[in-house]
């Protein structure tokens, strides 16, 4: 089955080393925009729910705003605790100016 | 084959295990606990536990079973009597020895007691294990009122979530504001207004001078004379580090043990991290430190400089605490300053406070603004010198001060 991908940005909203969450059929979903590239990952963090989209963007490392632990959007691996869970990541295509993130 | 011994089945020490094998050790790693848990953090004692939103094992460093999956002889339940560096070996109670190559020291501390009348009650309570926290939490099942001695990190969380469990609060603190050693009065004062907003009847600049009840507590009496009713009572009162278990050995022990930059005691291959080290901070100078990023940052530096890797620890220091809808953090270290420096609403309270000495920036606390405190760390750790006007302006993004001027 091919992979449903939908629109949750303009590519001009998102600002480079920027990053927004967005509703994804129901699952909040960090669109973060780093050095060239755009990734895509749960924006729940798995230490204690709080949003990563609004932390901190250092290249491709997402640090939770509310206790600091650490992510690897690339992989959703963590890189430092206190989260131990890793969050989960999406596809991410960008089609002309729209940001599509695999449903 | 190689044995490191953790002593201290801790934050600190189950991070430590864990990183060694990691890092490729494939040597016999022992990690001793006196608790019967497996490693866990203890954030969550005064808080989403003690509230009953979360289990214990949600907090677990590493699940139950990954230390035998590692190859890790976790010993819990037994505690550790005495390192001994001249004979390389950990003396537990029951006459057992583990010898050891190198070992970590992390026992973390333990809570001070109130050394007044009454202090042993049924009912006078405080708050460093689960088991501390089931009380607490069951003492709270039936509502009524609680008396909180201390209202620093720990007094304040707990007051908090009593609150949200429905139970009537009362604080005594000697000192005028809450956090004040930690934040100073400013600051103190905006907590303060926070907890009176949730209904906290606090009395400042009193202590405590003796606990009253027949078998269990039922009133607290302060040093002005004053006699407030509860039916328990949680102290806090800050801790002393666990360091008898180097007592009288070469390892120089002082408020903690002592350990240099790379976390090394006294003794060539033995180590210590989280509460119970007296760390010589390449920016802040000797420092203990008793917050959960400490050593879970503390953790994996002294595992890797068990293996040699010869690195120093100079983390600028960061930690948080969640009271009510306020999450504060707290990032540096200062003892004392001369200049407190605003930005954003403390009325509305979301801002930034920055603490500055001769105008080095020390420390910097943030009400509901992490992102301000994460911003200035690497200020902190330059000890860099940014003009109050920037540091004031909300429009001023704190990563641009940190390049030299």
């Amino acid at each position: 089955m091919a992979t449903e991908f939908v629109t949750v940005a303009r590519a001009e909203d998102i600002d480079e080393g920027g990053m927004r969450a967005v509703d994804v059929g129901g699952r909040m979903v960090a669109v973060a925009r780093t050095g060239g590239a755009w990734y895509a990952f749960d924006d729940v963090c798995t230490h204690r729910q709080c949003s990563l989209a609004e932390g901190e963007l250092d290249g491709t490392t997402v640090m939770c705003p509310c206790h600091g632990s650490e992510f690897d959007v690339t992989t959703g691996e963590v890189l430092a605790g206190p989260a131990t869970q890793p969050v989960g990541t999406f596809q991410i295509r960008v089609e002309g100016d729209e940001v599509q993130v695999s449903a | 084959m190689e044995t490191i011994a953790v002593v201290g089945a801790s934050l600190a020490g189950g991070t430590a295990a864990a990183v060694l094998r990691q890092e490729g050790f494939d040597g016999r790693v022992v990690l001793i606990g006196e608790e019967r848990h497996p490693p866990y953090e203890r954030p969550p004692l005064s808080k989403e536990y003690l509230r009953g939103e979360q289990p214990l094992e949600a907090g677990f460093v590493r699940p139950e079973g990954w230390y035998e999956e590692q190859g890790i002889e976790l010993r819990l339940g037994v505690r550790a009597e005495r390192v001994d560096p001249g004979e390389r070996a950990v003396h537990l109670e029951g006459d057992e020895r583990v010898p050891f190559d190198r070992a970590l020291v992390a026992t973390g501390a333990r809570n001070r007691r109130l050394d007044v009348p009454g202090a042993d009650l049924d009912g006078v309570l405080d708050l460093r294990t689960p088991a501390d926290a089931d009380r607490i939490k069951e003492s709270a099942a039936s509502g009524g009122r609680a008396v909180i001695v201390g209202m620093g990190f720990i007094g304040a969380e707990v007051a908090a979530s009593l609150r949200s469990l429905g139970v009537e609060v009362a604080v005594v603190e000697f000192f005028p504001v809450p956090l004040y050693r930690a934040l100073g009065e400013e600051v103190g004062r905006v907590i303060e207004g926070v907890h009176r907003d949730h209904g906290v009847e606090m009395h400042f600049g009193e202590g405590v001078e003796r606990f009253e009840g027949h078998g269990r507590i039922e009133s607290v009496v302060t040093t002005s004379g004053r006699h407030l009713e509860c039916d328990f009572a949680v102290v806090g009162v800050g801790v002393q580090p666990n360091v008898e278990v180097v007592a009288d050995t070469a390892i120089e022990v002082e408020d903690g043990i002592l350990v240099g930059p790379t976390l090394e005691t006294s003794v060539p291959g033995i180590f210590a991290a989280g509460d119970v080290a007296s760390h010589e901070h390449p920016v802040f100078g000797r420092l203990r430190v008793e917050h959960f990023d400490n050593a879970l940052k503390m953790g994996p530096v002294a595992a890797r400089n068990l293996l040699g890797a010869g690195e120093a620890f100079d983390d600028p220091h960061w930690f948080w605490s969640d009271q009510y809808d306020v999450n504060l953090q707290v990032a540096g270290f200062a003892r004392r300053w001369d200049e407190v420096v605003f930005r954003g609403s403390v009325r509305e309270r979301s801002f930034t406070a920055f603490y500055l000495e001769g105008g080095v920036l020390l420390a910097t606390a943030g009400v509901n603004r992490p992102r301000d405190v994460r911003r200035s760390m690497p200020l902190i750790a330059r000890r860099a010198r940014p003009g109050p006007a920037a540091l004031r302006d909300a429009d001023v993004d704190l990563r641009t001060l940190a390049s030299p001027a």
